[in-house]
């Protein structure tokens, strides 16, 4: 029933099923979704009960210092420490996620060994990442909760305000406004498509440099996937900063910060602009 | 006119590489050029030129999507 891969073979765009609850197929993306979601809780429960006031375990201080470091960009982002720390753990939590399904697809073992469905032999563990289903849910639950942050922080009106400016009877401010409103719903697009894109097409160069190799395959696969590690870690780090820009950008209010000139809010002013497309 | 298939594939490529390599090529200069004028700076400037990185990256990323996945 489970066994190897007998060649490379190039992955497939869609997850397959491994077996069906209840009627319901469920994917190997999404079992091994499940199985890393519960191992990167472990692994930050086992580092919460290690962490102490004076360092003892050089885990939990590296974990630590990781945590210490995405805060910084985050406050710097959003230019108010409480704001950030309402919605660090999520942006935290979504780059951990993302950051272990896609150095887990470079495991050996997930994607080569099989199991046998329905008389067709298929992965039985696949990247949460190397799925569209579970970066375009991600990318549309972000842009679902940065609508709600807005209007929550500025109110309705002053959100609206937000794209269709204070004189909305203007064709030309409807206009605008319209081509913002469209920007918002294409975030979920290019969002999803970066993270998945960048995963699938990366997955499959490893493979198709093994194929090319033939007998030194081994070999020729190396390069890749070293580059690979380096891309995953970036993938990781741009949708989480992305989630970031994008709610930070979505609950400024100007009024806020005019009495209060935070120094970290005009230093990182370049970034959120420039991240702005 | 008859085209084969493996040709445009690998045109696609060809071509999908230039505007994403320009790109990175930018930034690079961009990124080496602002940390020569300010090197204190250094952190701030890389882990923004990264993320910079990551976006040009997945246009070539489509391309080899779009490749990889028409038969």
């Amino acid at each position: 029933m489970i066994g190897f891969a007998s060649a490379i073979t190039v992955p497939t765009l869609a997850p397959e099923p491994i077996f069906s609850i209840f009627g319901l197929p469920i994917t190997n993306s999404m079992f091994w979704g499940v199985l890393s979601s519960i191992i990167v809780v472990g692994f930050f429960t086992y580092v919460m009960r290690r962490s102490t006031v004076k360092p003892k375990s050089r885990l939990a201080f590296a974990v630590e210092n990781l945590v210490d470091y995405m805060l910084d960009i985050s406050i710097q982002n959003f230019g108010d420490r409480k704001k950030a720390m309402k919605f660090f753990p999520l942006l935290f939590t979504l780059f951990c996620l993302i950051l272990f399904s896609n150095l887990s697809s470079l495991i050996p073992g997930i994607g080569t060994v099989n199991i046998g469905y329905q008389g067709v032999h298929v992965p039985l563990l696949r990247a949460f990442t190397l799925d569209l289903n579970a970066t375009l849910a991600m990318a549309v639950f972000v842009n679902v909760l940065v609508q709600i942050a807005a209007f929550r922080e500025l109110g309705v009106k002053k959100h609206l305000e937000h794209y269709f400016t204070n004189k909305p009877w203007n064709p030309m401010n409807i206009g605008l406004g319209l081509i913002e409103v469209f920007s918002e719903l294409i975030r979920n697009v290019t969002l999803s498509m970066r993270l998945f894109g960048v995963m699938y097409a990366g997955e499959v160069l490893i493979r198709v440099f093994g194929i090319i190799g033939g007998d030194i395959g081994w070999l020729t696969m190396l390069p890749t996937y070293l580059l690979e590690v380096f891309f995953c870690l970036i993938q990781a780090y741009v949708f989480m900063v992305l989630s970031l820009v994008y709610l930070s950008m979505g609950t400024h209010n100007e009024d806020a910060h005019t009495e209060d000139e935070d120094h970290s809010l005009a230093a990182n002013k370049p970034i959120v602009e420039a991240v702005r497309d | 006119m008859h085209l084969d298939p493996t040709f445009i594939k690998g045109l696609t490529i060809g071509l999908g590489a230039i505007g994403p390599a320009i790109g990175v090529g930018l930034i690079g200069a961009a990124t080496v050029r602002s940390v020569g004028r300010n090197p204190e700076a250094q952190g701030k400037v890389l882990s923004t030129a990264l993320v910079m990185a990551g976006l040009v990256d997945a246009v070539l990323a489509f391309v080899l999507l779009i490749v990889f996945t028409t038969s």
